[in-house]
């Protein structure tokens, strides 16, 4: 069943900054869809369009079929974790995951009975006393969370949630997110601009740019098939090799002097990408093209190599290669590579789409 | 970062100014009164007897006196109470309007700048009870107003003419306030179905109550110390005692009724108050809340 609709959503600021042109979504009951892109892309502001914290410029939210545009916040039965958590500082973490079910005029036994049990979930219970100062960040997470699971909502929303947080903190609570998420099945809209916490969480990914969803699709669409250079760079990490090239009768003509073969009906300037995990190593018999090693970063279990794509003339295009194990090539050298046609990506310049 | 002059005499030279003005109006009339408040004058000046602690016995054995104190507690609390709630309001208002912020802003500034004798004499002509138009609009809708005759109108008079001017300070203090509240905090009460009514009271309120508690120690400060140009202007204490407060009082024996003796001793109280109101003020200021 169809939980959350966004029918050509859009919003314009009152200082007139079109912050969204129009989004369409369409979210299915239990889904976990991450909204992802650059700071200022207007992943916020679709969120709080949701929350009700925005009003909708155009077009229509619905959720459960019911028409949210002018209902408030608290009308929607949604549950918001905010970036800094938004814990009100004066009351006990209990009075913070009690006040929502407080306001709804709910008995107190229940409350107590709930608050309880989802304390006892988020390993809580010892804390319920405290206040939001005497927590360290995880555990103030984890009352915001508590906040949001307690009134047990139809929709949950997150702003950044984990941008607070120390690296290792954030994988762990990325983890227990995600496992909270699928037992609770409370649909979810989880806003970052990580890809890596995009790709693990996500059943499938919104990716914004400038406001507009440029590709919506499960993580491993958006991997394996980016619809624009924008979502190729933009997924992945270290980021997809995108080079300006040109497709002839020959093929993919990237230089004077060097064409990768391949016969495609297209014409023109065109975009061509390869992941850096996807380009092999070579020798100079069997390989499509040599790169001038610039710099090597060893991290144990991979090696990232940076240099430039070797020709006659000077300025030749930067590439990254991710191989697996240590590797130790020294840097000024020359190394063979071959970039297999199955993964290659082609985008038209002009549309940006791909082709 | 520290300034060092060339000379030592300079600092000394550029605190001069102050150091003069506070020992010859703070420090020298402190030990004059310290002095006076053991000696009974006569009304002339010519000749004085050391008695002691009587003025202070004297003092504490007049029923006046406890009078004034009920007074002075009544105004003061009248006075915070009054133009805190007021200037709360103001406060939460102007918050929320966008547009043309800074003018409204501006506006609600400027009765502090309002010298307060003026200020008194704005409300004593404003209320006068023969050409006022404030008094005049009562009668008409039959209120008879004289704080000449009426001691509770008179108060009511002093309390509106020291609360007028204290309202802009107490605004500028709840606005800051109001805007240091983080915005997601609001937001976030109002997912949790929190009205804005419930949200002002649950939320907000109590995140103010450090600003809500520094200003109500400085206005019982200013209500017990700095009314006096206010109470002289528009009822100078009457009708009866019913509007002399404490330091209206040491003005009224000392330079009206000429009991130099008792006045002196009623300052010295005064002076002890002071101190323990700064010791309150300075402990509150230095108490710092945590918003995150
Ligand atoms: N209240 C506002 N008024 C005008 N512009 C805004 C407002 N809030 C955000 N914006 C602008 O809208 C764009 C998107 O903001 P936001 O949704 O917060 O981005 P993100 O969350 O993706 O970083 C930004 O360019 C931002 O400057
Ligand atoms: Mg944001």
């Amino acid at each position: 069943m169809t939980d959350v609709i966004l029918e050509k959503v859009g919003k314009t600021y009152p200082n007139g900054y079109q912050a969204i042109p129009s989004v369409d979504l369409s979210i299915e009951e239990g889904e976990f869809i991450v909204l992802v892109g650059p700071s200022g892309c207007g992943k916020s502001t679709l969120l709080r369009m949701v929350a009700g914290l925005e009003s909708i410029s155009t077009g229509e939210l619905r959720i459960r079929g019911e028409r949210m545009n002018e209902k408030e916040p608290a009308e929607r039965d949604i549950a918001m974790v905010f970036q800094n958590y938004a814990l009100y500082p004066h009351m006990s973490v209990y009075d913070n995951m009690a006040y929502g079910l407080k306001n709804r005029g709910i008995a107190k036994n229940l409350i107590e009975e709930k608050v309880s049990d989802v304390a006892k979930m988020l390993g809580l219970t010892e804390l319920l006393q405290r206040k939001p100062r005497q927590l360290s960040g995880g555990q103030r997470q984890r009352v915001a969370m508590g906040r949001a699971m307690v009134r047990d909502p139809k929709v949950f929303l997150f702003d950044e949630p984990l941008s607070n947080l120390d690296a290792k903190l954030r994988v762990q609570m990325r983890v227990e997110i995600r496992q909270l998420q699928r037992k609770l099945g409370t649909t979810t809209l989880y806003v970052t601009h990580d890809q890596v916490e995009a790709m693990t969480l996500a059943d499938r990914l919104v990716v914004l740019n400038k406001g507009k969803a440029e590709q919506i699709g499960t993580p491993m669409d958006l991997y394996n098939k980016p619809a624009t250079p924008f979502v190729a760079a933009f997924i992945g990490s270290p980021s997809m090799n995108l080079i300006d090239a040109t497709l002839t009768e020959q093929g993919v003509k990237i230089s004077e002097a060097l064409t990768l073969p391949l016969s495609h009906q297209h014409r023109g300037d065109i975009v061509w990408g390869i992941r850096p995990e996807h380009l092999e190593v070579s020798d100079e018999q069997n390989g499509d093209f040599a790169l001038r090693i610039q710099a090597v970063e060893s991290l144990g279990a991979e090696t990232l190599i940076h240099g430039k794509i070797e020709t006659e003339s000077a300025n030749g295009e930067s590439m990254v290669v991710r191989l697996s194990g240590p590797h130790l090539p020294d840097v000024n050298s020359l190394m063979w590579l071959t970039a297999p046609m199955s993964h290659w990506h082609l985008f038209d310049a002009k549309t940006q789409q791909r082709l | 970062m520290t300034v060092t002059f060339p000379q030592k005499g300079l600092p000394w030279l550029l605190l001069l100014p102050q150091l003069l003005v506070t020992a010859i109006f703070f420090l020298w009339p402190a030990e004059q009164a310290l002095e006076q408040a053991f000696y009974q004058e006569d009304a002339f000046g010519l000749s004085r007897e050391f008695i002691g602690l009587e003025n202070f016995i004297d003092l504490f054995t007049d029923p006046l006196y406890y009078q004034s104190m009920l007074t002075t507690l009544v105004f003061s609390f009248s006075v915070a109470i009054v133009g805190m709630s007021l200037a709360l309001f103001l406060a939460v208002m102007a918050d929320r309007v966008i547009r043309g912020k800074l003018a409204y802003q501006t506006l609600l500034i400027w009765p502090y700048a309002v010298a307060p004798v003026l200020a008194g004499v704005l409300w004593w002509i404003l209320f006068d009870p023969s050409m006022g138009p404030i008094a005049l609009w009562l009668k008409s809708a039959g209120v008879d107003w004289n704080h000449y005759l009426d001691g509770n109108q008179a108060m009511i008079l002093v309390v509106i003419a020291s609360t007028w001017k204290q309202i802009s300070y107490n605004f500028l203090f709840f606005l800051a306030g109001l805007q240091a509240v983080p915005r997601s905090l609001i937001e976030a009460a109002a997912i949790d179905g929190a009205s804005p009514f419930k949200r002002f009271w649950t939320i907000v309120f109590p995140l103010l109550s450090p600003t809500t508690f520094f200003l109500l120690v400085v206005n019982l400060v200013y209500a017990f110390f700095e009314t006096f140009g206010v109470i002289d202007a528009t009822t100078k204490g009457g009708p009866g005692q019913s509007t002399t407060t404490l330091v209206y009082k040491v003005f009224d024996d000392g330079f009206v009724g000429l009991d130099l003796g008792g006045s002196a001793a009623q300052s010295v109280v005064l002076m002890a108050i002071v101190g323990l109101m700064t010791v309150i003020q300075f402990r509150f200021i230095e108490r710092k809340v945590q918003y995150s």
